[in-house]
C-alpha cells in the first residue's frame, strides 16, 4: 500500500471531494428548482397586479423590461400588452403555467382569468434570464466549496501528519538504532494504538539481547574450555611423535583431527571477539594495501605449498577500521581461495580507490560458487563443497561468516561476482574511503 | 454553463483517470517506479496544447473531417498499445521478462496515458478557451470545471486504492477487465468518429434506450463516462465495442500461451524492475 500517510491523505481527500461535490451538484439542482418556484410566485404576483390595474395605468405602472411580457384579453380582444409581446396570443388561454416560444426566446407563461371583469391576463418571463439569474446566485454559494478543497487538503495533510507523528517517531528510532543498541524503545506521548506495538518491540529486543548474551557466553565459554585440553593434546601428540613411525596413518589422522579442532576453536573465538558488543576498539586509519601486503606475506607458504600464483595489485587506499579484524577478514578470504583453488591455480588480490570507495578484491580461478549457493556461503558452518575430499585443508565453515561479520562492522558491503579468470569467483568488498 | 462544464470535464477526466489508475496499479504490482507517469502527463499536456492550438488546421484535413479522423486514430493507437501492454502483462505475470520487453511495457503505458490526455485535454482546453471569451460564463464554467475535475480525479484515486486493496490475485484481473471496457469504449467511439467523417457507412441502430435511460440524464452521462454508454448505438459501434474488448482478452491469452510455451525462458523469479 506504500506510505500510510499518502494513502490516508489521498483517500480521505478523494472521498471528501467526491461527496462534497456530488452534494453540491444535488444542492445546485434543488436550488434551481427552488428558484424556479420563486420565479413562478413572482410571475403570479405580477399577474395579480396586472389584474388590479386599470388598463390606462398599466403601461405607466409596469416596468417595461425585456424579460417580462404581458397581455390583457377581453372577449378575444387584446386590451393591453407590453411592447415585447407578440400580436397574437402568447399562449393558449387556459389558466395555469406553461411554456411558449416567441421573439426568439423560450418563455415561462402564466394565464390567469379574472371572472369579475372577464379579463384573461397572460404574463411571461424569459427562461434564459431566469436561469442566468438563478445560476448566478447559486454559483456564488458553490464557488467557496470548490475553492475550499485545497484548504481542506492542507488541513487533512496537517491532521494526518500530526496523527501519525508517534508512528514516525517509532520508525525513526528503529531506523537509527545502533547495531549494538538493545535498549528499550521510548516514545514520548505514546498513543493507545501504538502502546502494544512498542511493548512487543521492546519485548523482542529484550529477548534478542538475552539470546545474544547466551550465544556470546556459550561461544566464549566453549572456545575457552576447549582451548586448554587441545593445547594439552598437542603437547601429548608432540611427545608421542617420536614413538610412532613417521608414516603411521593413525597418527597422521589424529594430528589432522587435533589441528582441525584447534582451527575450529580459533575461529569460534574470532567470531566471539567480533560481535558488536565486544567490538569496542576504536577504528583507526588503515592502509588496506599495506595490510594486504602483510597478510599475503604471512600466508605465502600455504600458497606455495599448492604451487599457486598469488599476486597483489593496486596502491595505497585508506579506510577507518580495526586492523586486526580486517587482517582476519583477508586471512579468511585468502584461506578460502587457497583451499578451493586447484593446484597451480591463480589468486589475485587487488586494492583500488574510486569515487570515495575502496575496493578490496580477492579473485581466483577455482570452481566458483553456484548462484544458488551465494546466499548460503555466509551462513555459519556452511561448507562450500559437500565433498570434503576436494578440500585441501581443514575448514569449519566459519571463515566466510567472519568475513561477512567484519564487513558489516565496518559498514562495508560484500559481493560475490565472477572473477576475471575463465572460472572462479571474486569476493569484492566495498569500504568508504577516508 | 455550470452543469455543462461539470459533465464535460467529468467525462474527459474520468476516462483518463481510469486509465491512469489501472496502469499505475499494474506498474505497482510489477515493482515499476511511478516516474513514468510524470513523463506521460507532461507529454499528454504538451500534446493537448499543441492539438488544441492547431485544431482549426487539423479540422481542415481530410476534407474538413480532420478532427474526427485524428480522434479515431488516437483511440485506435491507444487500443493497440493496450493490446500489447496486456499481452506483456500476461507474460510477465508468469515468467521473467527481458529488459527489452520491460521497456516496451513501460512505453505502452506512457503512450496510452499521454495519448488519452492529449485527446481529452485538448477538448477541455478548447472548451475553456471558448468560454473565456464570454466573461459572464467564466465563473460558472471554471467552478463547473473544478467540480468535474474534482469528481473525476477522486474517482480515479479511489479506484487506484480500491484495486490495490483487492487480493493480489484479483487486482490484475479487475484491472484487465477495466482496460477491456475502456478498449471497447474507445473502439466504439473511434467507429462513431469515422462514421461521422463519412469514412464508414451509417448502419442500423442496435437498440434505442433513449426513453428509459437518455444519454442526457445524469445516469446516462455517468454510464458514458464509465462504459461509453450510448442510447442509440449503431450495429457497427456494437461490433467495435465487442471487438475492442475481445482484443484485450485475446492478447492476454497470447501472453499466457507465450509464457506456457516459453520453457526456454527463465522460470518465474524476480521481476525486472
Amino acid at each position: 500500500m506504500g506510505s500510510i500517510r499518502v494513502f490516508l491523505i489521498a483517500t480521505m481527500l478523494a472521498t471528501m471531494t467526491l461527496f462534497n461535490f456530488v452534494a453540491t451538484l444535488q444542492g445546485y439542482q434543488s436550488s434551481l428548482e427552488e428558484a424556479e418556484r420563486l420565479f413562478d410566485n413572482h410571475l403570479s404576483q405580477m399577474v395579480k397586479l396586472i389584474a388590479n390595474l386599470h388598463v390606462e395605468h398599466m403601461a405607466s405602472n409596469l416596468n417595461q423590461s425585456s424579460d417580462l411580457a404581458y397581455q390583457l384579453w377581453h372577449k378575444d380582444q387584446l386590451v393591453a400588452s407590453s411592447a415585447n409581446s407578440p400580436k397574437g396570443f402568447i399562449t393558449e388561454l387556459t389558466a395555469g403555467f406553461d411554456y411558449a416560444n416567441f421573439n426568439g426566446y423560450r418563455w415561462r407563461t402564466l394565464v390567469h382569468y379574472a371572472p369579475d371583469s372577464d379579463y384573461w391576463i397572460v404574463a411571461a418571463e424569459r427562461t434564459d434570464q431566469r436561469f442566468v439569474l438563478a445560476e448566478k446566485v447559486i454559483i456564488k454559494a458553490v464557488t467557496p466549496i470548490v475553492l475550499g478543497i485545497p484548504l481542506v487538503g492542507l488541513l487533512v495533510w496537517l491532521i494526518i501528519s500530526r496523527g501519525l507523528k508517534p508512528l514516525r517517531n517509532l520508525s525513526f528510532q528503529l531506523k537509527h538504532k545502533q547495531i549494538d543498541d538493545l535498549t528499550a524503545v521510548k516514545i514520548p506521548d505514546l498513543k493507545d494504538e501504538l502502546e502494544q506495538v512498542v511493548q512487543s518491540i521492546n519485548d523482542l529486543v529484550r529477548r534478542l539481547g538475552s539470546a545474544l548474551e547466551r550465544e556470546k557466553r556459550f561461544t566464549a565459554d566453549a572456545a575457552h574450555e576447549l582451548r586448554t585440553p587441545i593445547s594439552a593434546l598437542k603437547v601429548q601428540l608432540h611427545n608421542i611423535a617420536e614413538e610412532v613411525s613417521a608414516d603411521s596413518q593413525s597418527f597422521a589422522q589424529l594430528k589432522s583431527g587435533i589441528e582441525r579442532m584447534q582451527h575450529l576453536v580459533e575461529q569460534l573465538l574470532s567470531l566471539y571477539r567480533f560481535t558488536p558488543e565486544e567490538f569496542a576498539n576504536q577504528f583507526e586509519r588503515v592502509d588496506i594495501y599495506l595490510l594486504a601486503q602483510n597478510v599475503l606475506a604471512e600466508q605465502h607458504d600455504a600458497f606455495e605449498a599448492r604451487q599457486q600464483s598469488l599476486e597483489l595489485e593496486g596502491s595505497s587506499c585508506y579506510i577507518e577500521g580495526d586492523p586486526f579484524s580486517l587482517g582476519a577478514l583477508l586471512q579468511n578470504l585468502l584461506s578460502n581461495a587457497n583451499k578451493y583453488t586447484p593446484f597451480g591455480g591463480e589468486i589475485l588480490v587487488s586494492v583500488e580507490c574510486s569515487e570515495g570507495k575502496v575496493y578490496l578484491k580477492v579473485e581466483d580461478n577455482g570452481p566458483g560458487i553456484k548462484p544458488a549457493d551465494i546466499d548460503k556461503v555466509f551462513e555459519r558452518f556452511h561448507r562450500l563443497q559437500k565433498n570434503l575430499d576436494q578440500v585441501f585443508a581443514q575448514g569449519c565453515g566459519l571463515g566466510l561468516t567472519i568475513v561477512k561479520h567484519v564487513t558489516e562492522l565496518h559498514r562495508a558491503s560484500i559481493d560475490i561476482l565472477p572473477s576475471r579468470f575463465d572460472s572462479g569467483c571474486a569476493f569484492v568488498i566495498q569500504f568508504n574511503e577516508v | 454553463m455550470f452543469l455543462n462544464s461539470v459533465i464535460l470535464i467529468f467525462q474527459e477526466t474520468l476516462e483518463a483517470a481510469i486509465l491512469m489508475s489501472v496502469l499505475l496499479v499494474f506498474a505497482r504490482i510489477n515493482g515499476i517506479r511511478p516516474t513514468w507517469i510524470i513523463f506521460a502527463i507532461a507529454a499528454g499536456l504538451v500534446g493537448a496544447l499543441i492539438f488544441a492550438f492547431n485544431m482549426a488546421d487539423i479540422s481542415d484535413w481530410f476534407d474538413y473531417v480532420g478532427q474526427e479522423v485524428m480522434n479515431a486514430l488516437i483511440q485506435l493507437i491507444i487500443i493497440l498499445c493496450l493490446t500489447v501492454f496486456i499481452a506483456l502483462q500476461s507474460l510477465r505475470s508468469r515468467v521473467t521478462v527481458s529488459r527489452h520487453q520491460n521497456l516496451i511495457y513501460i512505453t505502452c503505458m506512457v503512450a496510452v496515458v499521454s495519448l488519452a490526455m492529449t485527446r481529452e485535454g485538448s477538448e477541455i482546453f478548447i472548451y475553456i478557451g471558448m468560454v473565456l471569451q464570454q466573461p459572464e460564463y467564466i465563473r460558472p464554467t471554471l467552478t463547473g470545471t473544478g467540480i468535474g475535475a474534482g469528481i473525476g480525479i477522486s474517482c480515479g484515486t479511489l479506484l487506484y486504492y480500491g484495486l490495490l486493496g483487492l487480493p493480489p490475485r484479483w487486482a490484475p484481473v479487475c484491472g484487465a477487465t477495466l482496460l477491456a471496457l475502456v478498449s471497447g469504449n474507445f473502439a466504439s467511439q473511434a467507429i462513431l468518429n469515422l462514421t461521422q467523417a463519412d469514412w464508414l457507412p451509417y448502419t442500423k441502430i442496435l437498440w434505442d434506450s433513449s426513453v428509459w435511460l437518455p444519454e442526457g440524464s445524469l445516469q446516462g452521462h455517468l454510464l458514458f463516462a464509465f462504459f461509453g454508454y450510448e442510447a442509440t448505438p449503431s450495429i457497427l459501434q456494437g461490433i467495435a465495442y465487442i471487438a475492442g474488448m475481445l482484443f484485450i482478452g485475446l492478447s492476454a491469452y497470447v501472453g499466457y500461451r507465450a509464457a506456457v510455451h516459453g520453457k526456454k525462458l527463465q522460470p518465474r523469479g524476480e521481476l525486472v524492475k
